[in-house]
C-alpha cells in the first residue's frame, strides 16, 4: 500500500516551473527528496500540504488530500525547515494549542520526546537554537501519532550527534510502520536511512528509485582525459585536480556517493541544457 | 473549528484587542466624534493580523489538519466576536450616560448622538471594515498595511457622511436622547445591524475563496 501517491503536481512561478511530477512512497518506507538549492524540494513538500496553490492530485493512504483535507492532516506530521512561529510564546503553550488539533495527541510522548531532545517547555521559541527548534518541530510531529512524516530540511541546522540522533528516530519510527518523505541536501543522512531516493533537478523529477538500485547502478571512474571519458561514455565528466571524473554503469572504478552521483547528474543535465 | 477558535485566542491575540474595548466609554465624552471608537476596532484587527504575520501563523495554522479556507473564517468570527462586545460595551455606556448625565449633555455637537442608532451606525462602520479588510488581506496576507489604509480610508469617508447626515433636518429625531423617537432609532439599529451581518459574511465568504489560491 502507498502511504504518499503524488500524480502530475505542477506549479509555475515566472522563473521556476514544478513540472508535473509523479511518485509514490510506499507504507513504512523513509524516502529522501534531493536536489540542489532550488530544484523544487520546498515546492514539493509545500504544494503536497497544499500550502501553495498547484495542479496535480494527492493521495494519502488511498484518500484524496483536497477532498478529505482535514483527516488526511491528521495522518501527517509536517515539519517546513526550523520552528520560526510565535518566537514569544513559551513551548507549553504551543504543544497545548496543537494538541487541540488531534484526537489522538499523546501527551506522554510529547514529554518523552521533549526530555529526549532535552526540550524545556517554559522556554520561548527565539530562546531555542535552530537545532532545538527543529526538535521542537520533531517533538510536535510525532506526538500526535502521525503516519506520514514530510519533513522539509529536517537536519540542515543540526549538529552532526543530533544528526544522527535524528537518523535513529527515523530509523526507529520505521519500524513502528510510520512513513517518512524529507527533503534534504546532507546526503549522508540520507545513506543511512533512506529506501528511497527521489531525485529532483530543476523542478524535474530525474530519479525515483530504491536507494541501492540507485548507488550501484553508477560507479566513479577517474579519466585521464576527456576524450578517455567520452570514449567510455562516461556521464557528467567534469575536470578534476587529477584529470576528469564521471560516472560510468561498467564495473570499473569505484562505487559513487550519492552525493557524487547527484552532482555528475547535475553537470550532464546543464551540459545538455547548454547544447540546446 | 472550535481548535481554529482557541489557537487564535492562545496564539494570535494581541493585547490592544482588548484594550480598544475599553474605548466604549468614549461616549462619556462630550461633545466627540463617537464613530471613531469603531474605528479603533478595526486598529485592533490590523495589529493581530500584523502579529499573525510576523508570528508566521497562518503557514503555521495552515500545516494544521484544518481545511486551509477555515484559517481565515476562525479569524474573522474572532474578529466578530469582538465587534459584537464592543458594540454591547457601547450599548451599555450608553444607557449609563443617558440615565446619568444631564439632558443638555446627552446632544452630541460634534456628531451623532449617542443612543439607540449610534449602535446602528456603529455596525455600519465594523460591517465597511469587514468588507474591505479581510478580502484585501486574505489576497495576499504578507501585506497587512495596504489592507488596512484601504479599509481606514473606507471608515473615514463612511463616519463623514454619517456625521454629515445629522446636519439634514430629517435626521434631526436620530440626535434626540433615547427613549424620544425609539421607532425610527431602533430601524436604524436594525438596518445597521443586518447591513453589519451581512457585510461580514460577504468579508467571510470572500476571504475563504481568495485564500484557497495563495501561495503561503
Amino acid at each position: 500500500m502507498f502511504a504518499l501517491e503524488v500524480e502530475a503536481l505542477k506549479k509555475v512561478y515566472p522563473n521556476f516551473t514544478l513540472d508535473g511530477i509523479s511518485f509514490a512512497v510506499e507504507a513504512g518506507q523513509i524516502a529522501g527528496l534531493i536536489g540542489r538549492n532550488g530544484a523544487g524540494k520546498s515546492t514539493t513538500l509545500k504544494s503536497i500540504m497544499r500550502l501553495i496553490s498547484s495542479e496535480g492530485t494527492v493521495k494519502v493512504f488511498g484518500k484524496d488530500f483536497s477532498e478529505n483535507e482535514g483527516a488526511v492532516k491528521e495522518l501527517i506530521g509536517y515539519v517546513g525547515g526550523g520552528f520560526r512561529f510565535y518566537p514569544n510564546k513559551t513551548l507549553s503553550a504551543i504543544a497545548n494549542a496543537v494538541a487541540e488539533f488531534y484526537p489522538h495527541w499523546d501527551k506522554e510522548a510529547f514529554t518523552r520526546y521533549c526530555d529526549a531532545y532535552a526540550l524545556v517547555l517554559t522556554k520561548k521559541v527565539r530562546e531555542l537554537s535552530e537545532g532545538m527548534k527543529i526538535k521542537f518541530s520533531l517533538a510536535l510531529a510525532l506526538s500526535h501519532g502521525a503516519k506520514l512524516l514530510l519533513l522539509d530540511e529536517p537536519t540542515s541546522g543540526l549538529d552532526p550527534l543530533s544528526r544522527e540522533d535524528f537518523c535513529d528516530t527515523l530509523l526507529s519510527l520505521k519500524k513502528q510502520g510510520v512513513t517518512v518523505l524529507f527533503s534534504t541536501h546532507i546526503t549522508s543522512d540520507l545513506m543511512r536511512v533512506a529506501d528511497q531516493i527521489l531525485y529532483l533537478s530543476d523542478g524535474k523529477l530525474l530519479a525515483d528509485e530504491p536507494l541501492e538500485t540507485l548507488t550501484k547502478r553508477y560507479r566513479l571512474k577517474l579519466f585521464a582525459s576527456l576524450s578517455e571519458a567520452n570514449a567510455a561514455r562516461a556521464i557528467g565528466v567534469k575536470e578534476v585536480k587529477d584529470g576528469f571524473e564521471g560516472l560510468i554503469t561498467s564495473s570499473e572504478g569505484r562505487e559513487a556517493t550519492l552525493d557524487e552521483i547527484m552532482i555528475h547528474l547535475e553537470w550532464t543535465r546543464r551540459q545538455n541544457e547548454s547544447a540546446h | 473549528m472550535k481548535a481554529l477558535i482557541k489557537k487564535e485566542f492562545s496564539l494570535c491575540l494581541h493585547p490592544t484587542v482588548f484594550l480598544f474595548l475599553t474605548f466604549a466609554a468614549l461616549v462619556f465624552v462630550p461633545n466627540y466624534p463617537y464613530e471613531v471608537i469603531f474605528f479603533f476596532s478595526g486598529l485592533s484587527v490590523f495589529f493581530l493580523s500584523l502579529a499573525a504575520r510576523e508570528n508566521g501563523d497562518l503557514e503555521f495554522t495552515c500545516s494544521l489538519p484544518v481545511k486551509k479556507r477555515d484559517v481565515p473564517l476562525a479569524r474573522i468570527m474572532v474578529a466578530f466576536t469582538f465587534q459584537c462586545a464592543l458594540l454591547a460595551f457601547t450599548a451599555v455606556c450608553i444607557v449609563i450616560k443617558q440615565s446619568a448625565f444631564p439632558e443638555a449633555m446627552l446632544v452630541n455637537l460634534a456628531g451623532n448622538s449617542a443612543n439607540l442608532a449610534f449602535c446602528g451606525f456603529g455596525a455600519l462602520v465594523l460591517g465597511a471594515f469587514n468588507l474591505t479588510f479581510f478580502p484585501l488581506h486574505y489576497r495576499e496576507p504578507k501585506k497587512v498595511g495596504v489592507p488596512f489604509a484601504i479599509s481606514m480610508a473606507v471608515q473615514f469617508v463612511l463616519i463623514g457622511l454619517l456625521i454629515l447626515i445629522r446636519h439634514f433636518p430629517f435626521a434631526a429625531p436620530l440626535a434626540s436622547p433615547d427613549p424620544e423617537n425609539s421607532g425610527v432609532k431602533f430601524t436604524v439599529l436594525f438596518a445597521g445591524l443586518t447591513l453589519y451581518c451581512v457585510m461580514t459574511v460577504l468579508a467571510a465568504w470572500l476571504s475563504m475563496k481568495k485564500f484557497e489560491k495563495v501561495d503561503l
